[in-house]
């Protein structure tokens, strides 16, 4: 990246552009996370520990039907029990329609319509939750029953029951290039698959709760989620007050995978203590959180793909369809796949989100490329057998690297005009820094894949396809491989922002909403703020979750937080640092250049020497105080310039090896060894990244061998709870927890970091079920069940 | 009345006979390192020890505690000292979001205080009780481990 005085880049090395994680002084340190002595002792407050002055509690009736039109409500009863203070309905509902981000949830708070089973009716508030909760059962429905459809196929049908006003399906979203018929024909196999996939619920062990409390016209709520902005977007669009109306403060989360972003029964919160004039806090119940709120989309994929008999991808054409459930609104699903095979000579993938009346679909963790994906790498691991190839191999040839055409071109869409109109109206000073857009700037599978390889002793280990490694008695042991791609976080709403403040004291403060799921980005961006702003780590906070301090960001989803809003605190640090070297070059410098001076650990002075003097940020800031012109006392930064559309250019990716031992005889399988390798430029925090590629390890192991949800013949969620929903446990997975890092430096992440969190939940599934394929000869759909393996083999039924 | 000893502290409290411990040591007592989830006894994060046993506090009746010492997370530490498990948890960084942490690490100090070196199978096997859904399972099984090495001054076994 070339240097530019408008744009500060990172610290000047004496490896020239690109720093190495060695020769920063705190990013790249596993240090312990800012609240690693709260998560042990038991003192961190999640929402459903948080209560206010004053506050009530409120209770959700939910619908018992699928589909139904509520023809009279009677809550009287209900009103005049002792202790409760108010019901709201449809009738009290604000008309507005209210959207989550990336259409993960579009509709009214009530509108007299349940949609699902489990479907938001009404709400109590009363003085004890019991109260709120024995005034359900004396509210009077009389419901109209209408048709239900839960097939996500039988709702495009013509006639189908329409769920929603804007009709049952998306507009399909489409990817081509080529022609598919030109790589058909350059094709010397092809094959293809027909997969439906199963629902995983996200399963957050820490439920939640939201407490709204009005003062007037303003409202405040305390919640846990991954986006305290979207959740206040959502109150503003909802009840049509302005932004600075509301303020949002998010708690902690008890894990989240996409469940906890914005969500009605916070809307309804809101609505509730409008309407009763106390705070009102609803908390739900593990049951709720499991059936009425959000889960992984059901798809239904179809492919086929064709490569020479060396191996080279000529097409990839793939038709997917996706049940939103009753409120989810999506037509793409994550689809970073296309990108990652975006090598194939001619490609044409379409997306079908479709409304059923299922509990709503959104976002879960690697959206689309856990699923749509993993039917890529069947495909490929398919054509690779018959071509007989390495797996490994099969990949390094046709997965991009940096400087490849990036596929996915959904956010051209979102761009005003042409992309060439687009690129012209960007600022020349900006554009001639920013990376190619519609390339992948950096990194990849191949250095992970190849170093990945060599440390899993894979060529000693894999024996080709259909080729266990060891068998004794029925138990059949093989190895497998797996990739996945996804996203650094997209700009389909805007750019990211965050601001840093310099305190009288030299200690640094840095507001920026994002959410604290576990992810660790507390620690993370401060130790980016730290970095950039050479002030020591343990003299910088950070506030996250405050929309009334933090400036509007996507929040923690869609690996977002590192790459985007990390970029807005590391711009925003820079600017601060601007500020302070000026006023330190003019009090302390004899008015020398700030660009001659530096600021590490905590201390100003010259580069390269200088006078040796150096001079405590404290005492800069002691001087802003006593400036006669009176300026500010504090310094506050913010990013100068926005940063270029990472859609546009980042992606993050994981290769996983695992060794399997499966038992023909019982259909279990073990997982014997697992490494985890990572593609996400600078680590800032190794510990950290361990943490994110282990944990997608296993919420992606998880999908691929058991998780899914039962749904009954009315649609209702039949596993709504822990004891029916198998979730794996610490024996279930290696102990070893061995991950390994990519090499690459991304030109415009923080310190050369990209995103993080949810590539790493894709390769699960391939692996294994590549594993298992290799070890008893069967390709089998996730979840891979005893049951299934099976059946699979022919033992059951 | 019932009195029930909490972290080496009795209260006298006015427990309804439905109450379930979970509920008498979060609501009356403001204990909220109990983590409650599933309500079922299945995700653990309510483990709390009672004379040294682990128990799902939402399943215990507050009123069976009673006579029995209680602990909860917020009674390991003392006098502001971490305990070595608390420790090893955070130098293996063997949680994500911390709900589950308290009830994993009341686990492996009932655990650690019957298998004082045990094998990492063992470990794993008995870290199984709770379910950690950001999934640090590796590292919470190495924290464990760790705890063990610092409190026996031993190295751990390897499966025979």
């Amino acid at each position: 990246m070339a240097q530019n005085p408008t744009i500060p880049s990172a610290p000047a090395t004496k490896r020239g552009a690109l720093p190495h994680p060695e020769e920063f002084t705190i990013v790249g340190k596993g240090v312990p996370v800012k609240d690693a002595v709260e998560k042990v002792t038991g003192t961190l407050k999640y929402a459903v520990d948080f209560a206010v002055q004053d506050m009530v509690y409120g209770k959700i009736l939910r619908s018992p039907h699928a589909h139904a039109r509520v023809v009279r409500i009677d809550t009287s009863a209900a009103e005049a029990l002792p202790g409760v203070l108010g019901v709201v309905t449809h009738e009290d509902s604000p008309p507005g329609t209210w959207e989550n981000a990336w259409f993960n949830y579009r509709g009214k708070i009530l509108d007299g319509v349940a949609r699902f089973v489990g479907d938001d009716v009404a709400a109590v508030a009363a003085v004890t939750e019991e109260i709120a909760e024995n005034a359900l059962d004396l509210i009077e429905v009389e419901w109209e029953p209408l048709s239900a459809v839960f097939d996500a196929e039988e709702a495009r049908e013509p006639g189908a029951p329409q769920i929603r006003v804007e009709g049952n399906e998306r507009p399909a979203y489409t990817v081509e290039w080529g022609d598919v018929a030109e790589g058909e024909a350059e094709a010397d196999v092809v094959v293809e698959c027909d997969v439906r996939f199963e629902s995983q619920q996200m399963a957050s062990i820490g439920r939640n709760a939201c407490i709204a409390e009005w003062q007037g016209d303003r409202v405040t709520l305390w919640t846990s989620s991954q986006s305290p902005t979207e959740v206040r977007d959502g109150i503003h669009e909802a009840f049509q007050i302005p932004l600075s109306k509301v303020r949002v403060i998010a708690l902690p989360v008890g894990s989240s995978f996409g469940l906890w972003w914005s969500a009605n029964f916070m809307m309804i919160t809101a609505l509730l203590a409008r309407k009763v004039r106390r705070p009102v806090k609803i908390e739900l119940t593990n049951e709720e959180c499991f059936s009425a709120v959000k889960r992984r989309h059901k798809e239904h994929t179809r492919g086929r793909m064709g490569c020479t008999q060396d191996g080279e991808l000529t097409f990839a054409q793939f038709d997917n369809v996706i049940d939103n459930g009753a409120y989810g609104f999506k037509d793409d699903v994550g689809f970073f796949c296309v990108d990652m095979w975006g090598r194939a000579h001619h490609g044409s993938w379409a997306i079908h989100g479709v409304n059923t009346n299922l509990c709503t679909a959104g976002c879960m963790r690697a959206v689309g490329d856990i699923t749509l994906g993993s039917c890529v790498e069947r495909l490929a691991d398919q054509l690779a057998e018959q071509i007989d190839m390495d797996p490994v191999e099969f990949r390094l040839k046709n997965q991009i690297g940096a400087g490849d055409e990036l596929r996915m071109q959904h956010s051209r869409m979102n761009m005003k005009g042409s992309l060439e109109e687009y690129v012209a109206g960007i600022p020349p000073e900006l554009r001639e820094h920013w990376p190619e857009l519609f390339h992948l700037s950096s990194g990849g599978t191949k250095d992970i894949l190849t170093r990945g390889a060599e440390e899993f002793r894979w060529r000693e280990r894999w024996r080709g396809w259909r080729a266990p490694y060891a068998s004794e008695g029925p138990k059949r042991r093989a190895v497998g491989v797996g990739t996945g791609c996804h996203v650094c976080g997209v700009e389909f709403e805007g750019a990211t922002s965050a601001v840093v403040r310099i305190n009288p004291d030299g200690s640094a403060q840095v507001s920026a909403a994002f959410g604290r799921q576990g992810q660790g980005s507390e620690t993370t961006l401060t130790q980016v703020a730290a970095e950039a702003l050479g002030i020591p780590y343990e003299l910088v906070e950070i506030d996250a979750g405050d929309t009334g301090s933090g400036p509007w960001s996507h929040g923690s989803l869609a690996s977002n937080t590192l790459y985007r809003i990390g970029w807005a605190v590391w711009a925003a640090s820079l600017d601060a640092r601007r500020q302070l070297l000026e006023i330190a070059a003019r009090e302390f410098f004899d008015g020398a250049d700030p660009a001659e001076l530096d600021v590490q650990g905590g201390l100003v002075h010259r580069r390269n020497g200088g006078s040796g003097v150096e001079v405590p940020v404290e005492a800069v800031m002691n001087e802003l105080r006593s400036d006669s012109l009176g300026q500010t006392s504090s310094i506050t930064g913010r990013p100068a310039m926005p940063m270029p559309p990472a859609v546009a250019f980042a992606r993050h990716f994981a290769a996983h090896f695992v060794d399997v031992e499966v038992d023909v005889e019982t259909g279990e399988i073990a997982l014997l060894d697992y490494l985890a390798c990572q593609d996400s430029g600078t680590i800032i925090n190794p510990q950290v990244m361990k943490n994110q590629a282990i944990g997608g390890s296993l919420c992606g192991a998880g999908f691929a061998l058991c998780e899914h949800l039962v749904f009954g013949e009315d649609g209702r969620i039949l596993n709504a709870n822990l004891l029916d929903y198998k979730l794996l446990r610490a024996a279930d997975f290696p102990t070893s927890g061995k991950v390994l890092f990519g090499n690459s430096y991304d030109p415009v992440g923080p310190f050369g970091a990209r995103g993080a969190g949810e590539a790493s939940a894709i390769p699960p599934g391939p692996a294994i079920t590549q594993a298992v394929y290799n070890a008893v000869g069967v390709w089998i759909d996730m979840p891979l069940t005893p049951e299934r393996v099976l059946a699979a083999l022919g033992k059951t039924g | 009345m019932t009195t029930l000893h909490v972290n080496g502290r009795a209260h006298e409290l006015d427990v309804p006979a439905d109450a379930t411990l979970a509920d008498v040591l979060r609501g009356s007592l403001g204990l909220y390192g109990v983590r409650v989830s599933c309500s079922e006894g299945e995700c653990g994060s309510c483990t709390v020890l009672v004379d040294g046993k682990p128990v799902t506090a939402c399943l215990m009746l507050a009123a069976q505690a009673e006579g029995a010492e209680i602990t909860t997370i917020e009674g390991l530490a003392e006098n502001g000292t971490l305990h070595p498990i608390q420790e090893a948890f955070i130098e293996e960084q063997g949680f994500q979001c911390g709900f589950c942490t308290p009830g994993f690490i009341l686990g492996a100090k009932a655990f650690l205080d019957e298998h004082p070196v045990p094998t990492e199978e063992e470990t794993a096997l008995a870290m199984s009780g709770s379910i950690c859904r950001c999934g640090s399972y590796p590292y919470i099984v190495q924290a464990v481990l760790s705890a063990s090495r610092k409190l026996s001054g031993e190295p751990a076994r390897t499966a025979s």
